[in-house]
């Protein structure tokens, strides 16, 4: 057991430090333009699909390597890359399972964001039992016909396009019937419209399909063989950027110190409000015991070691600290933590919440509700845990074959 | 950067488990809570044997040389075994000699305790239960060319089978640390029963007890910056020790889940009991990452060990009793008995949950140490 950095990997750190100091944007990014331009700034810096093969335009960094870009990337709260989807999980998941000629024409184009992908895989009637999903794909000789409905995309507003869920078989098994497509949004058989959250964002669209086309070399992998895919793409999204979410949480907490340091009650600071310090000196603690965990699992990932079914325990972990972080978060500021715009200077932050979104307590606080949902709820991630890392019974299901 | 055991610290945890597992059964256990002394002679010798007693001590005195990530690995263990004895105290105590004391005083103790002759443990707290060192009530006057103390000491684990007592008090210099043994005059012993037989508690009255010049740990006035240092230590081994009493809990009720049934099924299949078991897993896991990360950091003289100690001792403090509270909900009325094993893993992590500082006091701590 050591936890120091080698000597390597702490003179990486040290450069990827400057770096960013160096080239963060110092005003905040609007347009779309900006933003991919912020991107291939990162790509040409060489911060982009790190993890991925080096034939297909990554460098096969290890995992540490990885963490440490995010880290200093959250340190100095760096715009994340445009195209975080399809580098995350499109990408991975057409070098897994893709053709030779679907790596060709878009494995350049995902790193480069020439082309910014979505992942059409929640419906309205699917969502914790996603393999229920009603979408269909029929074979039209030439080419695939899409009809239904998605929602919960992320990004869709601005994505080009779609790794897709739909049915293609609904005479076997529900497991069975589904394949993986790559659809290509900018169609007229495809409506985008963006979806207002709790937050008052629109990070999430739904996406409707009528009658739309994907071409017969767009299928990813073999027919029926989607839901294999989707199991193996949600696993990207787990466990890897613990340690970047770690250090924006401990940015907020300073700003929450600060600001308690500002507010005063009954003629003291609020920092000397003994109920105070015990709800800081209690997230403090769970802060930094994810940190622990988040480096726990680094140092698996980093020696090879997949978390597997593990990594819902990270999952679950650190999206319920976040709601209990943003509750004890405005427990402590009062309505100040509300407020959405024009909070005295002292007060306001550039707290961001675990997705890096967001400027405001307010703003954090809501977000914290998502992480519970998506990628699996909670409740999903404790049946996870039970079957699998603790072998405990399988439930009697309605819609299980016996 | 690697956060898994090494392979002598794996072969460490294994021979522990499987010493333990042979030696400290629950019927061993359970014999002890019954007997008036508590610990046994037998198992002691046999850890001094293997080791376990001079594990971080200095090869010069007869130890290993070993850290706390070896230390915590072996608490952890008995802390699942729910082992009584004066482990934890007297590896303490001998830490402080090794750190601060004289080479007469490490002579005289330190070889002694590796070997399994002598025991010892610390006196932490008087009346008021404040574990910080500016607290210390008990005063010591200087008397010819020693000292008397006097005052009263509360919760002392294991004295009644200690060669040895730390003792902080009050000089004009400042709070200084004496080595006092039990059968000093004017030290009497009011053993404490509390809920967890495996764990001897006693109060202290030092009432005008005479020690020599020598019986001060080092120098006078260097107890304060000295119980920082060891409090931050016995936080972390308690936390280590609770965390195996809490694995054995989830463990227990795992078991237990996967092989009772209600309502012709296993009531492991039952996501109330599933999803309660996976809250527990959680907070085992993330309890092991703190105590082994603090251990680390306090081996490792990181900027942050008093820090990840504090975090350590808070979060696991709330975390084993959550999770052996629990423990009992998923057994049902059976959790409830004192025939089944349960409560003595309850119970041991219950009993360290107010030692060396609670979880609210080391939030204060952790509040006072964050970088700003």
């Amino acid at each position: 057991m050591d936890l120091r950095y080698s000597p390597d990997d702490l003179a990486f750190r040290d450069a990827t430090r400057r770096w960013f100091e160096a080239n963060v944007p110092t005003t905040e990014l609007k347009t779309l333009g900006e933003r991919r331009e912020w991107h291939r700034t990162l790509f040409d810096g060489g911060f982009v699909g790190m993890g991925w093969p080096r034939e297909y335009g990554g460098q096969d960094a290890r995992a540490l390597r990885q963490a440490i870009v995010a880290d200093e990337m959250a340190r100095v709260n760096a715009p994340p890359t445009i195209n975080g989807l399809g580098i995350g999980i499109v990408g991975p998941t057409i070098i897994h399972h893709g053709t030779e000629a679907q790596k060709q024409r878009y494995l350049k184009k995902i790193l480069a964001a020439d082309e910014l992908w979505c992942q059409l895989y929640s419906e309205p009637n699917a969502g914790s039992d996603l393999a229920s999903l009603r979408t269909r794909a029929e074979d039209k000789g030439d080419h695939f016909e899409v009809n239904g409905q998605k929602i919960w995309t992320s990004y869709g507003a601005i994505s080009d396009w779609g790794l897709l869920l739909a049915r293609t078989d609904t005479s076997v098994a529900k497991h069975r019937g589904i394949s993986c497509f790559l659809i290509n949004i900018h169609q007229p058989g495809v409506d985008v419209r963006p979806l207002k959250q709790v937050t008052g964002n629109q990070e999430f669209c739904e996406v409707f399909m009528t009658g739309a086309r994907v071409e017969k070399s767009d299928l990813v992998g073999r027919l029926g063989q989607g839901w294999e895919i989707a199991q193996t793409t949600l696993s990207y999204e787990r466990g890897g950027n613990s340690l970047a979410r770690v250090t924006r949480y401990t940015s907020a907490f300073h700003e929450l110190v600060k600001a308690t340091r500002a507010l005063r009650r009954a003629g003291r600071p609020l920092i000397d409000d003994p109920l105070v310090r015990a709800k800081l000196g209690r997230i403090y603690a769970e802060l930094e015991v994810q940190r622990y965990a988040a480096l726990r699992v680094l140092s698996a990932l980093d020696k090879g070691e997949g978390p597997g079914a593990a990594s819902s325990i990270t999952k679950l972990s650190y999206s319920e600290f976040e709601k209990r972080y943003f509750e004890l978060a405005l427990e402590i500021l009062g309505p100040y933590g509300q407020v959405t715009a024009g909070l005295p200077e002292q007060l306001s932050t550039r707290v961001s919440a675990s997705s890096g979104h967001g400027e405001t307590w307010a703003y954090a606080y809501l977000w914290s509700r998502a992480g519970t949902i998506y990628s699996g709820s909670s409740e999903i991630q404790k049946n996870v845990i039970g079957e699998r890392v603790l072998g405990l019974p399988k439930e009697t299901r309605a819609d299980r074959v016996k | 950067m690697d956060f898994a055991f090494s392979g002598d610290q794996q072969l460490l945890k294994n021979a522990a488990r499987a010493f333990l597992d042979e030696r400290c059964t629950s019927a061993v256990v359970r014999g002890l809570w019954d007997d008036p002394r508590g610990e046994s002679e037998a198992m002691w010798k046999d850890m001094a044997q293997l080791g376990w007693l001079g594990l971080s001590l200095p090869e010069a005195y007869g130890g290993s040389g070993l850290g706390m990530v070896e230390t915590a690995i072996l608490l952890d263990e008995m802390g699942r075994a729910a082992y009584p004895g004066p482990y934890l105290p007297t590896v303490l105590a001998a830490h402080a000699v090794d750190s601060a004391g004289t080479t007469e005083q490490k002579n005289r103790w330190l070889p002694a305790i590796a070997t399994g002759g002598a025991r010892a443990t610390t006196a932490f707290v008087d009346a008021d239960l404040a574990w910080d060192p500016q607290s210390t009530a008990t005063r010591a006057e200087k008397v010819g060319a020693g000292w008397r103390l006097s005052g009263a000491k509360q919760f002392v684990a294991w004295a009644h089978v200690a060669d040895v007592l730390l003792v902080p008090a009050r000089t004009p210099d400042g709070v200084t640390l004496f080595l006092v043994e039990p059968a000093a005059a004017g030290l009497t012993m009011k053993p404490v029963t509390a809920i967890d037989m495996g764990t001897r508690w006693a109060a202290l009255t030092l009432d005008g007890v005479t020690v020599g010049a020598d019986a001060i740990l080092g120098a006078p006035g260097n107890g304060e910056r000295l119980v920082w240092e060891l409090l931050r230590r016995a936080a972390v081994a308690a936390a280590a020790e609770m965390l195996g009493a809490a694995r054995r809990c989830l463990d227990m009720s795992v078991g237990y889940a996967k092989v009772r049934e209600q309502f012709g099924q296993p009531i492991g299949s039952f996501q109330a009991i599933r999803h309660k078991c996976a809250e527990m897993l959680l907070s085992v896991e993330n309890s092991h990452a703190a105590v082994y990360y603090a251990a680390w950091a306090l081996d490792a003289k990181a900027e942050d060990a008093a820090l990840a100690a504090s975090v350590a001792k808070s979060y696991v403090s709330e975390a084993a009793r959550h999770v052996c509270g629990e423990a009992i909900q998923v057994h049902g009325g059976i959790g409830f008995t004192w025939e089944y094993d349960l409560h003595l893993y309850m119970k041991r992590a219950k009993a360290l949950e107010p030692m060396y500082g609670d979880a609210d006091w080391h939030r204060e701590q952790i509040l006072r140490l964050v970088p700003a």
